[in-house]
Protein backbone atom coordinates (compact mmCIF):
# COMPACT_ATOMS: atom_id res chain seq x y z
CA UNK A 1 0.00 0.00 0.00
CA UNK A 2 1.06 3.26 -0.85
CA UNK A 3 1.46 6.11 1.89
CA UNK A 4 0.62 9.41 1.70
CA UNK A 5 3.12 12.20 1.86
CA UNK A 6 3.48 13.74 5.75
CA UNK A 7 3.73 17.06 3.75
CA UNK A 8 1.70 17.41 0.81
CA UNK A 9 2.64 20.58 -0.67
CA UNK A 10 6.79 19.78 -0.38
CA UNK A 11 6.21 16.76 -3.74
CA UNK A 12 4.27 20.75 -5.07
CA UNK A 13 6.93 22.13 -7.79
CA UNK A 14 7.03 26.04 -7.06
CA UNK A 15 8.25 27.87 -10.02
CA UNK A 16 11.73 29.40 -9.58
CA UNK A 17 12.60 32.00 -12.20
CA UNK A 18 15.91 33.42 -12.58
CA UNK A 19 17.16 36.11 -10.15
CA UNK A 20 20.56 37.51 -11.91
CA UNK A 21 19.14 39.97 -14.09
CA UNK A 22 16.51 42.30 -12.79
CA UNK A 23 14.67 45.94 -12.48
CA UNK A 24 18.48 47.33 -13.10
CA UNK A 25 18.35 45.53 -16.52
CA UNK A 26 14.84 45.45 -17.04
CA UNK A 27 15.31 49.82 -17.25
CA UNK A 28 18.23 49.60 -19.17
CA UNK A 29 15.99 47.60 -21.77
CA UNK A 30 13.50 50.15 -21.68
CA UNK A 31 15.50 53.02 -22.35
CA UNK A 32 17.57 51.78 -24.75
CA UNK A 33 14.30 50.72 -26.83
CA UNK A 34 12.41 53.45 -26.20
CA UNK A 35 15.34 55.95 -27.10
CA UNK A 36 16.13 53.86 -30.37
CA UNK A 37 12.35 53.95 -31.12
CA UNK A 38 11.59 57.63 -30.80
CA UNK A 39 14.81 58.53 -32.50
CA UNK A 40 13.35 56.00 -35.57
CA UNK A 41 9.96 57.63 -35.18
CA UNK A 42 11.45 61.40 -35.33
CA UNK A 43 13.65 61.02 -37.74
CA UNK A 44 10.83 59.87 -40.04
CA UNK A 45 8.90 63.02 -38.94
CA UNK A 46 12.04 65.44 -39.22
CA UNK A 47 12.84 63.81 -43.40
CA UNK A 48 9.14 64.29 -44.12
CA UNK A 49 7.67 67.52 -42.11
CA UNK A 50 11.42 69.11 -41.10
CA UNK A 51 9.93 71.13 -38.54
CA UNK A 52 11.69 74.29 -37.13
CA UNK A 53 11.27 76.40 -34.27
CA UNK A 54 14.25 78.54 -33.20
CA UNK A 55 13.66 79.65 -29.46
CA UNK A 56 16.37 81.59 -28.03
CA UNK A 57 18.24 80.04 -25.29
CA UNK A 58 21.24 82.29 -22.97
CA UNK A 59 21.43 84.59 -26.17
CA UNK A 60 21.36 81.27 -29.04
CA UNK A 61 18.94 80.31 -31.43
CA UNK A 62 18.37 76.94 -30.79
CA UNK A 63 15.74 74.69 -32.77
CA UNK A 64 13.85 73.33 -29.86
CA UNK A 65 11.44 71.50 -32.83
CA UNK A 66 14.86 69.04 -33.24
CA UNK A 67 15.28 68.66 -29.95
CA UNK A 68 11.38 67.00 -29.15
CA UNK A 69 12.23 64.49 -32.36
CA UNK A 70 15.98 63.44 -32.37
CA UNK A 71 15.94 63.22 -28.49
CA UNK A 72 16.31 59.63 -28.59
CA UNK A 73 20.02 58.94 -28.41
CA UNK A 74 19.99 61.17 -25.37
CA UNK A 75 17.49 58.87 -23.59
CA UNK A 76 19.99 56.06 -24.38
CA UNK A 77 22.97 57.45 -23.06
CA UNK A 78 20.95 57.65 -19.52
CA UNK A 79 20.24 54.18 -19.83
CA UNK A 80 23.59 52.62 -20.71
CA UNK A 81 24.81 53.36 -17.19
CA UNK A 82 22.11 51.20 -15.98
CA UNK A 83 23.76 47.94 -17.17
CA UNK A 84 27.22 49.02 -16.14
CA UNK A 85 25.13 50.17 -12.48
CA UNK A 86 24.62 46.41 -12.54
CA UNK A 87 27.82 45.18 -12.59
CA UNK A 88 29.96 43.84 -9.91
CA UNK A 89 33.05 45.46 -10.51
CA UNK A 90 31.81 48.95 -12.51
CA UNK A 91 35.13 50.21 -13.33
CA UNK A 92 35.97 47.72 -15.80
CA UNK A 93 33.03 48.48 -17.66
CA UNK A 94 35.44 48.95 -21.15
CA UNK A 95 36.39 45.43 -20.51
CA UNK A 96 32.72 44.35 -22.05
CA UNK A 97 33.55 44.97 -25.86
CA UNK A 98 36.71 42.25 -25.53
CA UNK A 99 34.63 39.39 -27.35
CA UNK A 100 32.04 41.25 -29.81
CA UNK A 101 32.27 37.56 -31.82
CA UNK A 102 30.28 35.49 -29.74
CA UNK A 103 28.87 37.55 -27.41
CA UNK A 104 25.66 39.95 -27.54
CA UNK A 105 26.46 41.76 -24.51
CA UNK A 106 29.67 42.59 -26.54
CA UNK A 107 28.13 43.16 -29.39
CA UNK A 108 25.50 45.35 -27.82
CA UNK A 109 27.74 47.70 -26.06
CA UNK A 110 29.58 48.47 -29.45
CA UNK A 111 25.83 48.59 -31.38
CA UNK A 112 24.94 51.39 -28.27
CA UNK A 113 28.32 53.30 -28.29
CA UNK A 114 27.60 53.76 -31.78
CA UNK A 115 24.13 54.71 -32.06
CA UNK A 116 24.95 57.25 -28.86
CA UNK A 117 27.83 59.42 -30.48
CA UNK A 118 26.33 59.41 -33.88
CA UNK A 119 22.55 60.43 -32.67
CA UNK A 120 24.11 63.02 -30.15
CA UNK A 121 26.17 64.19 -33.34
CA UNK A 122 23.46 64.52 -35.45
CA UNK A 123 21.19 66.40 -32.56
CA UNK A 124 23.45 68.79 -32.05
CA UNK A 125 24.02 69.67 -35.85
CA UNK A 126 20.24 70.00 -36.35
CA UNK A 127 20.21 71.94 -33.31
CA UNK A 128 22.94 74.02 -32.87
CA UNK A 129 22.83 77.48 -34.97
CA UNK A 130 26.20 77.33 -36.36
CA UNK A 131 25.67 77.99 -39.92
CA UNK A 132 28.89 75.62 -41.32
CA UNK A 133 27.26 72.94 -39.50
CA UNK A 134 23.66 73.18 -41.53
CA UNK A 135 25.87 72.78 -44.91
CA UNK A 136 24.21 69.87 -46.32
CA UNK A 137 26.70 67.90 -47.21
CA UNK A 138 27.00 63.97 -48.39
CA UNK A 139 28.28 62.88 -44.58
CA UNK A 140 25.76 64.00 -43.01
CA UNK A 141 23.11 62.21 -45.27
CA UNK A 142 25.52 58.53 -44.66
CA UNK A 143 25.41 59.36 -41.14
CA UNK A 144 21.80 59.76 -40.47
CA UNK A 145 21.26 56.23 -42.45
CA UNK A 146 23.58 54.77 -40.24
CA UNK A 147 22.03 56.04 -37.21
CA UNK A 148 18.72 54.65 -38.42
CA UNK A 149 20.08 51.31 -38.88
CA UNK A 150 21.88 51.33 -35.49
CA UNK A 151 18.61 52.59 -34.12
CA UNK A 152 16.72 49.18 -35.38
CA UNK A 153 19.93 47.52 -34.25
CA UNK A 154 19.60 48.89 -30.56
CA UNK A 155 15.70 48.07 -30.55
CA UNK A 156 16.53 44.80 -31.66
CA UNK A 157 19.17 44.18 -29.26
CA UNK A 158 17.63 44.60 -26.40
CA UNK A 159 15.53 41.34 -27.23
CA UNK A 160 18.35 39.42 -28.79
CA UNK A 161 20.32 40.16 -25.92
CA UNK A 162 17.67 37.68 -23.90
CA UNK A 163 16.97 35.83 -27.24
CA UNK A 164 20.59 34.79 -26.99
CA UNK A 165 20.25 33.38 -23.46
CA UNK A 166 19.03 29.67 -24.69
CA UNK A 167 18.76 27.67 -21.33
CA UNK A 168 15.97 29.90 -20.47
CA UNK A 169 12.72 28.80 -23.19
CA UNK A 170 10.75 32.03 -22.24
CA UNK A 171 13.40 34.25 -23.71
CA UNK A 172 14.74 31.87 -26.54
CA UNK A 173 12.55 33.21 -29.61
CA UNK A 174 12.58 35.49 -31.93
CA UNK A 175 8.94 36.73 -31.51
CA UNK A 176 10.73 38.42 -28.53
CA UNK A 177 13.28 40.58 -30.14
CA UNK A 178 9.97 41.85 -32.64
CA UNK A 179 8.07 42.06 -29.38
CA UNK A 180 10.46 44.58 -27.68
CA UNK A 181 11.22 46.25 -31.33
CA UNK A 182 7.29 46.71 -31.40
CA UNK A 183 7.27 47.95 -28.19
CA UNK A 184 10.11 50.17 -28.89
CA UNK A 185 8.43 51.88 -31.43
CA UNK A 186 5.14 52.23 -30.02
CA UNK A 187 6.58 53.58 -26.57
CA UNK A 188 9.50 56.06 -28.88
CA UNK A 189 6.18 57.24 -30.85
CA UNK A 190 4.61 58.42 -27.25
CA UNK A 191 8.01 59.87 -25.61
CA UNK A 192 7.80 61.90 -29.25
CA UNK A 193 3.85 63.07 -28.97
CA UNK A 194 4.95 64.05 -25.40
CA UNK A 195 7.68 65.39 -26.47
CA UNK A 196 6.25 67.77 -28.68
CA UNK A 197 3.23 69.05 -26.97
CA UNK A 198 5.87 70.11 -23.89
CA UNK A 199 7.35 72.43 -26.18
CA UNK A 200 3.83 73.28 -27.99
CA UNK A 201 5.74 72.06 -31.75
CA UNK A 202 2.34 70.26 -33.03
CA UNK A 203 -1.13 71.97 -31.93
CA UNK A 204 -3.56 69.61 -30.32
CA UNK A 205 -5.81 69.33 -33.16
CA UNK A 206 -2.87 69.35 -36.23
CA UNK A 207 -3.12 66.70 -38.89
CA UNK A 208 1.02 65.86 -37.69
CA UNK A 209 -0.68 64.70 -34.19
CA UNK A 210 -3.50 62.77 -35.22
CA UNK A 211 -1.81 61.15 -38.17
CA UNK A 212 0.82 60.01 -34.95
CA UNK A 213 -1.58 59.14 -32.34
CA UNK A 214 -3.78 56.63 -34.99
CA UNK A 215 0.01 54.98 -35.80
CA UNK A 216 0.63 54.80 -31.97
CA UNK A 217 -2.50 53.32 -31.52
CA UNK A 218 -2.24 50.74 -33.98
CA UNK A 219 1.26 49.91 -32.89
CA UNK A 220 -0.16 49.18 -29.76
CA UNK A 221 -2.83 46.81 -31.08
CA UNK A 222 0.38 45.22 -33.07
CA UNK A 223 2.52 44.66 -30.20
CA UNK A 224 -0.78 43.10 -28.26
CA UNK A 225 -1.08 40.66 -31.01
CA UNK A 226 2.68 39.96 -30.84
CA UNK A 227 2.33 39.77 -27.20
CA UNK A 228 -0.47 37.11 -27.17
CA UNK A 229 1.25 35.29 -30.03
CA UNK A 230 4.51 35.43 -28.14
CA UNK A 231 3.23 34.33 -24.85
CA UNK A 232 0.57 31.33 -26.50
CA UNK A 233 3.97 30.17 -28.42
CA UNK A 234 6.20 29.83 -25.47
CA UNK A 235 3.24 28.01 -23.39
CA UNK A 236 3.57 25.43 -25.80
CA UNK A 237 7.40 25.22 -26.19
CA UNK A 238 8.76 23.20 -23.32
CA UNK A 239 7.91 22.83 -19.55
CA UNK A 240 9.49 25.71 -18.69
CA UNK A 241 8.17 27.61 -21.18
CA UNK A 242 4.63 26.75 -19.47
CA UNK A 243 5.54 27.53 -15.87
CA UNK A 244 7.04 30.71 -17.11
CA UNK A 245 3.98 32.00 -18.61
CA UNK A 246 1.67 30.18 -16.09
CA UNK A 247 4.28 32.21 -13.47
CA UNK A 248 3.54 35.39 -15.37
CA UNK A 249 -0.23 35.34 -16.38
CA UNK A 250 -2.01 33.18 -13.06
CA UNK A 251 1.41 33.11 -10.50
CA UNK A 252 3.39 35.35 -8.32
CA UNK A 253 3.43 37.66 -11.36
CA UNK A 254 0.19 38.16 -12.04
CA UNK A 255 -0.59 41.89 -10.56
CA UNK A 256 2.88 42.92 -12.88
CA UNK A 257 1.32 41.01 -16.19
CA UNK A 258 -2.59 42.28 -15.97
CA UNK A 259 -2.14 45.64 -13.88
CA UNK A 260 1.50 46.56 -15.41
CA UNK A 261 1.59 45.50 -18.65
CA UNK A 262 -2.10 44.66 -19.58
CA UNK A 263 -3.86 47.54 -18.25
CA UNK A 264 -1.12 50.15 -17.82
CA UNK A 265 0.37 49.14 -21.42
CA UNK A 266 -2.10 48.50 -23.93
CA UNK A 267 -5.93 49.36 -21.88
CA UNK A 268 -5.75 52.26 -20.45
CA UNK A 269 -3.82 54.64 -23.21
CA UNK A 270 -5.95 53.50 -25.94
CA UNK A 271 -8.83 53.97 -23.87
CA UNK A 272 -7.93 57.79 -22.62
CA UNK A 273 -6.74 58.54 -26.00
CA UNK A 274 -10.26 57.78 -27.90
CA UNK A 275 -11.73 59.93 -25.15
CA UNK A 276 -9.22 62.59 -25.71
CA UNK A 277 -9.89 62.49 -29.38
CA UNK A 278 -13.46 62.83 -28.52
CA UNK A 279 -12.88 66.15 -26.87
CA UNK A 280 -10.80 67.32 -29.45
CA UNK A 281 -7.45 66.74 -28.16
CA UNK A 282 -7.53 67.53 -24.45
CA UNK A 283 -4.19 67.70 -23.42
CA UNK A 284 -4.01 66.42 -20.04
CA UNK A 285 -5.46 63.09 -21.58
CA UNK A 286 -2.73 62.74 -24.00
CA UNK A 287 -0.40 63.31 -21.10
CA UNK A 288 -1.78 60.71 -18.98
CA UNK A 289 -2.16 58.45 -21.78
CA UNK A 290 1.62 59.01 -22.90
CA UNK A 291 3.14 58.40 -19.56
CA UNK A 292 0.60 55.27 -18.57
CA UNK A 293 1.70 53.45 -21.56
CA UNK A 294 5.49 54.68 -20.74
CA UNK A 295 4.69 53.01 -17.32
CA UNK A 296 3.26 50.00 -18.87
CA UNK A 297 6.41 49.86 -21.67
CA UNK A 298 8.43 49.39 -18.38
CA UNK A 299 6.58 46.59 -17.04
CA UNK A 300 6.57 44.52 -19.85
CA UNK A 301 10.04 44.21 -19.76
CA UNK A 302 10.07 43.49 -16.24
CA UNK A 303 7.62 41.25 -16.61
CA UNK A 304 9.47 39.12 -19.33
CA UNK A 305 12.44 39.40 -17.43
CA UNK A 306 11.36 38.10 -14.05
CA UNK A 307 9.49 35.48 -15.23
CA UNK A 308 12.32 33.38 -16.93
CA UNK A 309 12.30 30.11 -15.99
CA UNK A 310 15.41 27.90 -16.73
CA UNK A 311 15.33 25.05 -18.42
CA UNK A 312 15.58 21.99 -15.83
CA UNK A 313 19.15 20.26 -15.31
CA UNK A 314 19.36 17.13 -16.88
CA UNK A 315 20.37 15.58 -13.17
CA UNK A 316 17.48 17.09 -12.04
CA UNK A 317 14.82 15.53 -13.97
CA UNK A 318 16.54 12.21 -13.80
CA UNK A 319 16.03 11.91 -9.78
CA UNK A 320 12.89 13.42 -9.88
CA UNK A 321 11.90 10.45 -12.02
CA UNK A 322 13.57 7.90 -10.18
CA UNK A 323 12.55 8.77 -7.23
CA UNK A 324 8.64 9.56 -7.96
CA UNK A 325 9.55 13.77 -6.40
CA UNK A 326 7.05 14.84 -9.09
CA UNK A 327 3.30 14.99 -8.80
CA UNK A 328 0.65 16.09 -11.08
CA UNK A 329 -0.26 19.11 -8.60
CA UNK A 330 1.75 22.29 -9.38
CA UNK A 331 1.84 25.09 -6.62
CA UNK A 332 1.55 28.52 -8.33
CA UNK A 333 1.69 30.57 -5.21
CA UNK B 1 47.28 13.55 -22.29
CA UNK B 2 44.46 12.26 -20.93
CA UNK B 3 41.01 14.74 -19.99
CA UNK B 4 39.89 14.15 -16.83
CA UNK B 5 36.77 15.23 -15.17
CA UNK B 6 34.55 15.31 -11.87
CA UNK B 7 31.75 12.20 -11.77
CA UNK B 8 29.21 12.36 -9.10
CA UNK B 9 27.74 9.20 -7.70
CA UNK B 10 24.84 10.26 -6.43
CA UNK B 11 24.01 7.34 -4.44
CA UNK B 12 27.21 7.41 -2.71
CA UNK B 13 26.55 10.85 -1.18
CA UNK B 14 25.15 11.47 2.05
CA UNK B 15 24.40 15.37 1.89
CA UNK B 16 27.11 15.95 4.74
CA UNK B 17 28.01 19.52 2.18
CA UNK B 18 32.41 18.78 3.47
CA UNK B 19 32.72 19.40 -0.16
CA UNK B 20 31.30 22.59 -0.26
CA UNK B 21 33.33 23.46 2.97
CA UNK B 22 36.97 22.47 1.38
CA UNK B 23 36.18 24.25 -1.64
CA UNK B 24 35.44 27.67 -0.15
CA UNK B 25 38.54 27.32 2.04
CA UNK B 26 40.99 26.49 -0.85
CA UNK B 27 39.34 29.14 -2.81
CA UNK B 28 38.93 31.81 -0.28
CA UNK B 29 40.10 31.13 2.64
CA UNK B 30 36.78 31.02 4.53
CA UNK B 31 34.87 28.34 5.29
CA UNK B 32 31.38 29.51 3.62
CA UNK B 33 29.77 26.95 1.91
CA UNK B 34 27.86 29.67 -0.02
CA UNK B 35 31.27 31.16 -2.16
CA UNK B 36 32.02 26.84 -2.78
CA UNK B 37 32.48 26.11 -6.25
CA UNK B 38 30.44 22.77 -6.14
CA UNK B 39 26.62 22.77 -4.67
CA UNK B 40 25.13 19.65 -3.32
CA UNK B 41 20.74 20.29 -4.56
CA UNK B 42 18.79 18.35 -1.67
CA UNK B 43 15.56 16.75 -1.94
CA UNK B 44 15.64 15.97 2.05
CA UNK B 45 11.75 15.04 2.43
CA UNK B 46 13.15 11.95 0.06
CA UNK B 47 16.66 12.00 1.14
CA UNK B 48 18.26 12.14 -2.03
CA UNK B 49 21.58 14.53 -2.82
CA UNK B 50 23.05 15.20 -5.62
CA UNK B 51 26.43 17.44 -5.67
CA UNK B 52 26.32 20.02 -8.80
CA UNK B 53 29.89 21.37 -10.13
CA UNK B 54 30.57 22.45 -13.38
CA UNK B 55 30.86 20.32 -16.38
CA UNK B 56 33.03 21.73 -18.58
CA UNK B 57 30.89 21.35 -21.22
CA UNK B 58 32.34 20.91 -24.80
CA UNK B 59 30.08 23.73 -26.03
CA UNK B 60 30.17 25.90 -23.51
CA UNK B 61 27.60 28.69 -23.08
CA UNK B 62 29.17 30.54 -20.45
CA UNK B 63 32.41 30.58 -23.17
CA UNK B 64 30.02 32.03 -25.82
CA UNK B 65 28.38 34.61 -23.47
CA UNK B 66 31.35 36.22 -21.88
CA UNK B 67 31.51 39.85 -23.35
CA UNK B 68 35.16 39.99 -22.02
CA UNK B 69 36.57 36.38 -22.55
CA UNK B 70 37.02 35.93 -18.86
CA UNK B 71 35.33 32.80 -19.59
CA UNK B 72 37.47 31.09 -21.37
CA UNK B 73 38.93 27.40 -22.21
CA UNK B 74 42.48 26.42 -21.45
CA UNK B 75 42.99 23.07 -23.56
CA UNK B 76 46.53 23.31 -22.74
CA UNK B 77 45.18 22.20 -18.96
CA UNK B 78 42.89 19.06 -19.00
CA UNK B 79 40.58 21.02 -21.77
CA UNK B 80 39.03 22.87 -18.42
CA UNK B 81 36.60 26.02 -18.65
CA UNK B 82 37.96 28.46 -16.35
CA UNK B 83 37.16 32.74 -15.53
CA UNK B 84 39.97 34.88 -15.07
CA UNK B 85 39.18 37.09 -11.92
CA UNK B 86 41.09 39.90 -13.62
CA UNK B 87 39.03 40.06 -16.49
CA UNK B 88 35.33 39.29 -14.95
CA UNK B 89 33.84 42.35 -14.69
CA UNK B 90 30.85 40.87 -12.81
CA UNK B 91 28.18 40.85 -15.76
CA UNK B 92 26.77 37.82 -14.42
CA UNK B 93 25.64 36.56 -18.30
CA UNK B 94 27.17 32.96 -17.48
CA UNK B 95 24.98 32.26 -14.65
CA UNK B 96 21.96 33.45 -16.82
CA UNK B 97 23.34 31.23 -19.67
CA UNK B 98 24.71 28.00 -17.68
CA UNK B 99 21.95 25.45 -18.37
CA UNK B 100 23.35 23.86 -15.36
CA UNK B 101 23.10 26.83 -12.98
CA UNK B 102 26.83 26.57 -12.34
CA UNK B 103 28.79 29.34 -12.41
CA UNK B 104 28.53 31.40 -9.02
CA UNK B 105 28.36 35.07 -8.43
CA UNK B 106 31.02 35.41 -5.40
CA UNK B 107 29.71 38.68 -3.51
CA UNK B 108 32.42 39.44 -1.44
CA UNK B 109 35.20 39.47 -4.62
CA UNK B 110 31.98 41.02 -6.89
CA UNK B 111 33.07 38.73 -9.68
CA UNK B 112 31.49 35.14 -10.95
CA UNK B 113 33.31 31.92 -10.04
CA UNK B 114 33.34 28.27 -10.90
CA UNK B 115 35.15 25.23 -10.93
CA UNK B 116 38.47 24.66 -12.08
CA UNK B 117 39.29 21.39 -10.91
CA UNK B 118 41.73 22.99 -8.02
CA UNK B 119 44.61 23.04 -10.72
CA UNK B 120 44.67 19.25 -11.33
CA UNK B 121 43.95 18.24 -7.41
CA UNK B 122 40.02 18.61 -6.66
CA UNK B 123 39.92 18.95 -3.03
CA UNK B 124 36.22 17.93 -2.98
CA UNK B 125 37.40 14.77 -4.05
CA UNK B 126 40.40 14.39 -1.98
CA UNK B 127 37.83 14.95 1.58
CA UNK B 128 34.88 13.13 0.24
CA UNK B 129 34.45 10.65 2.73
CA UNK B 130 31.87 8.33 0.69
CA UNK B 131 33.71 8.46 -2.67
CA UNK B 132 30.53 10.13 -4.29
CA UNK B 133 33.19 12.47 -6.38
CA UNK B 134 35.54 11.19 -8.23
CA UNK B 135 38.34 12.85 -10.45
CA UNK B 136 38.86 10.30 -13.17
CA UNK B 137 39.69 9.98 -17.00
CA UNK B 138 36.96 11.05 -19.41
CA UNK B 139 37.19 7.94 -21.36
CA UNK B 140 36.37 5.88 -17.93
CA UNK B 141 33.53 7.00 -16.48
CA UNK B 142 31.03 4.69 -18.22
CA UNK B 143 33.55 1.57 -16.37
CA UNK B 144 31.26 1.41 -13.50
CA UNK B 145 28.06 1.68 -15.02
CA UNK B 146 29.21 -0.98 -17.79
CA UNK B 147 30.29 -3.18 -15.27
CA UNK B 148 26.77 -3.27 -13.26
CA UNK B 149 25.18 -4.05 -16.25
CA UNK B 150 27.33 -6.92 -16.82
CA UNK B 151 26.79 -8.06 -13.20
CA UNK B 152 22.69 -7.85 -14.05
CA UNK B 153 23.40 -9.58 -17.33
CA UNK B 154 25.05 -12.58 -15.53
CA UNK B 155 22.85 -12.90 -12.70
CA UNK B 156 19.86 -12.69 -15.49
CA UNK B 157 21.46 -15.72 -16.66
CA UNK B 158 22.20 -17.66 -13.95
CA UNK B 159 18.44 -17.39 -13.33
CA UNK B 160 17.64 -18.69 -16.04
CA UNK B 161 19.52 -21.88 -16.06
Amino acid sequence: MRTEPIQPTRHARVLRPQEEWKEIIAIYLYLAGMGAGSYIIGAIINWFINPSRLIPIWGFPLDMAKVALLWGPILVAIGAPFLILDLGIKKRFLYACLNPKTSWVARGFLILSIFIVFGVVLLAKSVLPFEWLRAEAPFWYVAEVITIIFAFATAFYTGILLKATKSIPLWNTYLLPLLFLISALSTGSMAIILSTLGTSLLSLDSAALKILMGGEQILVVIEGIVLFLYLSRRYKASEQGKDSVRLLLFGEKKLLFWGGVVLLGFIFPVVLENISSLTHGNAVLIFAAGLILLCGGFFLRLGVLSAGIREQIPMQRLMEIKYELRTTKIKEN
Amino acid sequence: MEQKVLVVDQQKCTGCRLCELVCSVHHTGSSNPSRSRIKVVKWEDVGVYLPMTCNHCEKAYCVEVCPTKACHREPENNNRVVIDKNLCIGCRTCIVACPFGHPFFDVQERVTVKCDFCDGDPKCVAFCDMKAVAYVDADMIQVPKKREAATKFIESLKQLR
